[in-house]
């Protein structure tokens, strides 16, 4: 007899919960009530995985300090920011500017799992186009392709692209996309490495893996496909939703990229996320040595990934001029037209860019120091004539928070010191320069 | 629905200053500038009940917060039966700041010659608004149920300038015009005496904003408030000036020509007229050098150029004949690109020798 119907009687459902665990695979009603029970016997300040967690209450991770206010968990969460800024490394590090990604989509009919509301697939797709939207403005030089996992096949979606417009509508139709059958890591990886190994030696090229599945039918020995990898400079960072395989984290040690398992949503996109700055660039010395040798060694490693492109910047064309389906930009070279820059020219191959797209890439290679917190108000010279923040002018706070409240790296007074001009912000302002402008405004630079 | 913001960047070098009260034929002093400008800011506040209004001054070296009206002062002027009070306390307080600024910066005795601040005067102003857009997220619902934070309707930056392009801000007014693009602040520009500045043009262009410079300096006021008055959302139904030509080619970095075809470094993307063997720019710090194949290989590619780089294309480039201020265009005027070198004019840059250069390090 099987166990499909709604019985609620309670003798039943006794038996049909023991008799679903002896076979270790239940119908959806007994799932339910295995996970409720699993969710009770948890701790509740465990975070647990979404699959054992019963619902979120997200109104308990906030705790309200004494008074009832909900600063102090507000100010936590811009904490983690800053201790995550100071330790970013402090010196001009070598970043790749010039990025090409392949994003491989898992669409085997695992990602049809409902862990995520409302499945693995909706919050992916949803995801991969912030993903997209976020890297195309950290990243404007950058090239992207979207390569799908589906019935054992790589499927390509959309061509190396500079333009995240094109991108973006081609994960739009999701009809299109509709997840079956098995993926194959191999298949798809051998794909993203043939689209890419035509690049020159000082672009990056990277492959984002997002993956739901727990199994992979490969033609072959995918353990070659890594070497391949390797051998090719290519970068597999893969984001997983159902747990860790051992293929998986070994393509990401292996090649230098970062593996993570989302344990939520919100997790999910932090992992996401995290792959949007450019990488720091791998086996550079960044700073001359003394010695001969090692300086010519450093020279030498430099020189094996530093080029010198040639790139055309156009004209733009003024809009009274005559009418065509592509009038915004000419070609220096051959003086064709071209609808959006950055591009590569249709007609010549030239890279074209605007003078501001270089521009928008200088900030992470010239990034604002970290400011300090400033600790108490003995560190304050003339509390009177810094009585509000420089940039935006908000009051200061005049007495000191208690130190309960306080975190690490927090400021009990609420300024936070540039160590270069040693004027105070807010941490309001912290956060806007270090994370939006990238230029602090007391030495304006 | 809530009123518009307006930050007022002004530009206040007194030198700069000094210089335009002398330019004929309309010659233009400070202050009958601020008194044009005090007439534009009480038209501003007297627009709309909710309108709101920050000024911040960009002194040689210094900037400063002259008024805001977040923050308005505990001193409160005394009450005048012709003046409607929110208008006087505007114009007291920036009359009292404006001297006291000026008037410390001649006790400090210094120097007058350093450029005005007005990249820290923007980011303040870039600030501040973020300031107001966070507060006024924490009024809405919308923070509490973890929405994506709205931007503050019809917010925008007034930057009055009087001193040309400093090459040296161009990274920093650069990632000022993409904070504002994020905060989708307008960003509106207005070149009182000087050459035309690139940078503000660029960021006119770039956030959506208009760029106008001032033909007739004596007609301030009347410019400001058929153009910068009208908040952005009225924009699209009334006519304001936009720039057609804008330029975007870059500078070299070695010679300082606005060039076609450049040669960019991977690492700091910094351009170059001609391949070169090593970038000028992060050699030291980064021991940048280039392949020689493809020093050989770009040579190659750059004798078959159609146009050398280095000539202006003023006879092909196709610009139309300016329509905002119907002077006309030339490319010695705005020598002005990315980068922070100075312009080193005992350079002549010969496209044949392009070897010799190369050779010669």
């Amino acid at each position: 007899m099987d166990s499909d119907s709604d019985i609620s009687i309670s003798d039943y459902d006794e038996q049909n919960l023991s008799r679903s665990k002896a076979k270790g695979k239940g119908k959806a009603t007994d799932k339910d009530k295995r996970k409720k029970e699993k969710a009770k016997r948890k701790p509740k300040d465990v975070q647990a995985y979404t699959w054992e967690a019963n619902f979120t209450r997200s109104w308990e991770t906030v705790q309200e300090d004494e008074r009832g206010s909900l600063q102090g968990a507000v100010d936590d969460w811009m904490v983690r920011g800053r201790r995550k800024r100071l330790l970013a490394p402090q010196n001009a590090i070598r970043r790749t500017i010039i990025r090409h990604m392949v994003l491989l989509i898992d669409l085997s009919s695992s990602m049809m799992d409902r862990d995520m509301r409302p499945t693995r697939f909706a919050v992916t797709l949803q995801y991969a186009r912030e993903f997209i939207i976020e890297w195309f403005d950290q990243n404007p030089l950058g090239q992207m392709a979207v390569v799908g996992m589906r019935a054992g096949v790589g499927e390509r979606i959309s061509d190396m692209s500079g333009n995240p417009q094109d991108v973006l509508k081609s994960i739009s139709d999701r009809h299109k996309l509709e997840p079956t059958g098995e993926p194959s890591l191999q298949n798809s990886i051998e794909m993203a490495r043939n689209s890419m190994n035509h690049l020159p030696t000082h672009s990056s090229r990277e492959i984002l893996i997002i993956f739901g599945s727990l199994t992979t039918c490969d033609p072959g020995n995918i353990h070659e496909t890594l070497d391949e990898c390797v051998k090719n400079k290519i970068r597999i960072s893969i984001v997983a939703l159902a747990a860790e395989m051992k293929i998986c984290r070994e393509l990401c040690d292996k090649t230098g990229g970062q593996f993570g398992v989302a344990m939520n949503e919100g997790h999910f996109k932090d992992l996401l996320f995290e792959i949007v700055p450019p990488p720091a660039q791998r086996g550079i010395i960044p700073r001359p040595a003394t010695g001969g040798t090692t300086a010519t060694a450093a020279a030498t490693t430099a020189n094996a990934a530093a080029d010198l492109m040639m790139m055309g910047f156009p004209t733009r064309l003024p809009d009274a001029s005559p009418p065509s389906l592509c009038q915004r930009f000419l070609c220096p070279r051959c003086l064709a037209k071209v609808c959006d820059v950055p591009t590569d020219c249709d007609i010549c191959g030239l890279m074209i860019v605007s003078s501001p797209h270089l521009a928008r890439s200088y900030h992470h290679l010239f990034p604002v120091k970290p400011y300090t917190a400033v600790a108490s108000f003995d560190a304050v010279p003339d509390p009177s004539a810094t009585s509000s923040c420089h940039a935006c002018s908000r009051p200061f706070p005049t007495t000191a928070a208690p130190p309960a409240n306080v975190g690490e790296g927090m400021s009990a007074i609420g300024r936070y010191r540039c160590p270069d001009c040693n004027t105070d912000f807010c941490s309001d302002c912290d956060v806007f320069v270090h994370d939006v402008i990238h230029c602090c405004p007391g030495c304006s630079k | 629905m809530a009123g518009s913001h307006l930050s007022v960047v002004i530009d206040l070098s007194p030198s700069q200053w000094h210089l335009s009260s002398l330019h004929q034929p309309y010659p233009l002093d400070i202050s009958a500038f601020i008194s044009q400008l005090l007439a534009f800011l009480n038209a501003h506040i007297a627009f709309k009940h909710e309108n709101t209004l920050a000024v911040f001054g960009a002194f040689p070296g210094k900037s400063t917060l002259l008024y805001s009206s977040a923050d308005p002062p505990a001193e409160t002027p005394s009450n005048d039966a012709n003046y409607f009070p929110p208008l006087k306390l505007v114009d007291s307080t920036m009359m009292h700041r404006i001297v006291q600024n000026l008037e410390t910066l001649t006790q400090n005795n210094g120097d007058d010659k350093a450029p005005s601040a007005l990249v820290g005067a923007l980011t303040k102003a870039l600030c501040y608004i973020n300031r107001l857009t966070l507060e006024f997220n924490a009024a809405t619902t919308n923070a509490t149920e973890g929405l994506e934070p709205l931007a503050l309707p019809d917010s925008r930056i007034l930057i009055l300038s009087v001193s040309p392009d400093q090459t040296a801000s161009y990274i920093p007014v650069m990632n000022s015009i993409f904070s504002a693009q994020k905060l989708k602040v307008t960003i509106d520009a207005c070149q009182i005496y000087g050459p035309d500045t690139v940078f503000l043009q660029q960021a006119a262009h770039l956030t959506g904003g208009s760029y106008i410079y001032l033909e007739r300096r004596d007609a301030l006021l009347q410019y400001l408030t058929m153009a910068f008055l009208p908040p952005p959302s009225v924009r699209q139904t009334i006519s304001v000036p936009t720039q057609d030509k804008i330029d975007f080619r870059a500078a070299c970095f070695c010679h300082k020509n606005i060039i076609d075809v450049g040669f960019v470094c991977s690492v700091c993307l910094s351009i170059f007229c001609q391949p070169v063997p090593v970038c000028s720019t992060c050699r030291q710090v980064l021991l940048t050098k280039f392949p020689f194949k493809t020093l050989q290989r770009l040579n190659a590619a750059r004798s078959s150029l159609p146009s050398s780089p280095s000539q202006p294309r003023n006879s092909s480039a196709p610009s139309s004949p300016q329509k905002t201020n119907g002077r006309t265009p030339s490319r010695t005027e705005a020598p002005l690109g990315p980068g922070g070198l100075p312009h080193s004019g005992s350079i002549s840059l010969n496209n044949s020798t392009t070897n010799g250069a190369i050779s010669s390090r």
